[in-house]
């Protein structure tokens, strides 16, 4: 689906329209959750995610379809709107998170689901952020590893390398924190 | 990495999943199906339909605003052009010459071509004197009365000269050239050589040499200036004040020296002397022959500036007659395109260095902001 936003972006505008709304709606979550994952912020995740939407629209028909897919470029700029956000701020990437909701991960789940999740989620915050991003991109936004080299600027086996290595490097921290 | 480990990771990872409020979410929807309106900034519709151009769209209004930019520069620029070439400024002192012959009369004098003279023939013999003079610099008419120079001049001598290119059609050079004689009678002038050639564009034309008054130089060139077009004007002048003012008083030395030998002449008592002051007498006489036509000589020069005028034909434009042609249409073409190159080479060398500071600025800004967010992960 996402493949075909330029070509029927080119088609007519009406048809650019439909394609970025279904582009929208497969990946209105999925940007939400890597923006939240990278700044932190909840509330500013929904600023950026919005802003990063409104920038993807105004820019629907500039896209190239030969420098990478629709989903890719959606998160290229969500990235670029969180990270100018993290400057604007004048804040780090690594900056205090806020402390994970233990509410928010259900009542139905055990008590130590519940812990190992809050390790998880303290573990994630001793990450480097552009450790986190990675993850981020792969667990939150569920980007494959071509998307996400793509979004990065990077080689399909470079991304899936550094992935491997922020993987690596959460657990052990998680195997830390036991 | 154990599977089973990486498997609870993974699994742990998802359940921490940010999800959007559901309030967010809905307020998001709306926006986008409304097409993302601005929120939180004043609406910019020209803005908005300029972002939403594609690059290559962009290009036409761009094109099409330098277009209109080059034109009008143009024009203006050809508009100043003309009002340039109306009211050309020749070089000359108009401030600082000799009065004019006030009893100069027409004179005319043909002719070394086939043209005929105009009607009203002058003194011919009067033509070829002041002809004569001018050429040779040596006047042997001394009944032409030199004008007292005095040492304490007020007024200084100046000599004018100016040349003259017309553009003919062919077939108008006849006309053209019984003009110029006309032009030439009504400002009593004279007409020294005169030729003229009949043939294609190219090999028609005509030639004048032409001494005109000095104090009407001005009325006559701008008559010369209405029978044609003008391809090429000049003028000149010279100050000859200096050797004016040295012949007067040598003039005057020498005409003293011939009193005091007439004097001496009266009370010489002998005959070998009354011989020997008359060969004195007769020597000095020559010398006050020679500065006087010398003295003459510049008069006339400054009293009649020499006018060369020229009438061709082909090459450049000849606007002044003829039907407007495909050669005249191709010429302003050309002229056009010259003077729009130009233009256009102008904004270049404006707005070049302008677009390319903008641009390494953009370079700039853009590498910066690229250096700051991956700052900002590091």
């Amino acid at each position: 689906m996402e493949q075909t936003l330029v070509a029927e972006a080119k088609d007519a505008p009406r048809e650019a329209d439909l394609a970025f709304d279904r582009l929208y709606r497969s990946s209105r979550d999925d940007v939400y959750a890597y923006v939240a994952g990278l700044l932190r912020d909840p509330t500013a995740a929904e600023e950026v995610t919005a802003a990063a939407f409104e920038r993807a629209y105004r820019k629907r028909n500039r896209f190239d379809p030969r420098r990478g897919e629709p989903r890719a470029w959606l998160f290229g700029i969500a990235r670029n709107a969180a990270l100018d956000e993290l400057r604007r701020r004048g804040r780090q990437a690594e900056l205090t998170a806020e402390p994970a909701d233990l509410d928010s991960f259900g009542t139905e789940e055990g008590a130590e689901h519940n812990e190992r999740r809050l390790a998880v989620s303290a573990a994630l915050e001793r990450l480097q952020p552009g450790e986190r991003e990675l993850i981020a991109l792969k667990f939150f936004a569920g980007l494959a590893n071509s998307e996400i080299a793509q979004v990065l600027g990077l080689s399909e086996s470079n991304a899936g390398t550094k992935l491997h290595r922020a993987m690596n490097k959460l657990r052990e921290v998680c195997d830390g924190a036991e | 990495m154990e599977p089973n480990r990486d498997d609870q990771l993974i699994a742990d990872l998802k359940a921490l999943r940010p999800m959007p409020r559901p309030q967010f979410a809905a307020a998001l929807d709306e926006r986008a199906g409304a097409g993302f309106p601005r929120r939180s900034r004043l609406p910019r519709p020209n803005l908005v339909k300029l972002r939403d151009l594609s690059p290559r769209r962009m290009l036409i209004p761009a094109a099409g605003f330098a277009a209109v930019a080059i034109a009008v520069v143009t024009a203006l620029l050809l508009s100043t052009e003309g009002q340039d070439s109306a009211s050309r400024t020749l070089f000359s002192d108009h401030s600082e010459r000799l009065a004019p012959p006030s009893h100069s009369s027409p004179r005319n004098f043909n002719d070394s071509g086939h043209h005929r003279a105009a009607a009203g023939a002058p003194s011919a013999a009067s033509a070829e004197a002041v002809t004569e003079e001018m050429e040779s610099g040596v006047m042997f008419a001394p009944e032409v009365a030199p004008r007292e120079v005095k040492p304490g001049l007020r007024h200084r001598a100046v000599e004018r000269s100016a040349q003259i290119t017309l553009a003919a059609d062919p077939k108008d050079v006849d006309d053209d050239a019984s003009r110029v004689f006309e032009a030439v009678h009504a400002h009593n002038g004279i007409v020294m050589r005169s030729s003229t050639e009949e043939g294609r564009a190219g090999e028609a034309g005509a030639t004048f040499d032409l001494l005109i008054p000095s104090a009407r130089l001005d009325d006559a060139m701008a008559a010369f200036s209405e029978i044609d077009a003008v391809r090429s004007r000049h003028e000149a002048t010279a100050d000859i004040t200096a050797p004016t003012v040295s012949a007067a008083e040598l003039l005057k030395e020498s005409r003293a020296r011939i009193d005091s030998l007439l004097s001496q002449l009266e009370a010489a008592g002998t005959e070998e002397e009354q011989e020997a002051i008359e060969a004195e007498l007769r020597h000095e006489r020559r010398h006050a022959s020679r500065l006087a036509a010398q003295l003459s000589h510049l008069h006339k020069r400054a009293d009649y500036s020499r006018v060369s005028l020229r009438i061709e034909t082909g090459g450049q434009e000849s606007s002044g007659g003829g039907a407007w042609g495909i050669d005249d249409a191709l010429h302003d073409a050309g002229h056009v395109l010259t003077v729009a190159a130009a233009v256009t080479l102008i904004a270049l060398a404006v707005f070049g260095p302008i677009a390319l500071i903008a641009l390494l600025a953009w370079l700039t800004h853009r590498a910066w902001v690229r250096r700051e967010r991956r700052r900002v992960l590091s």
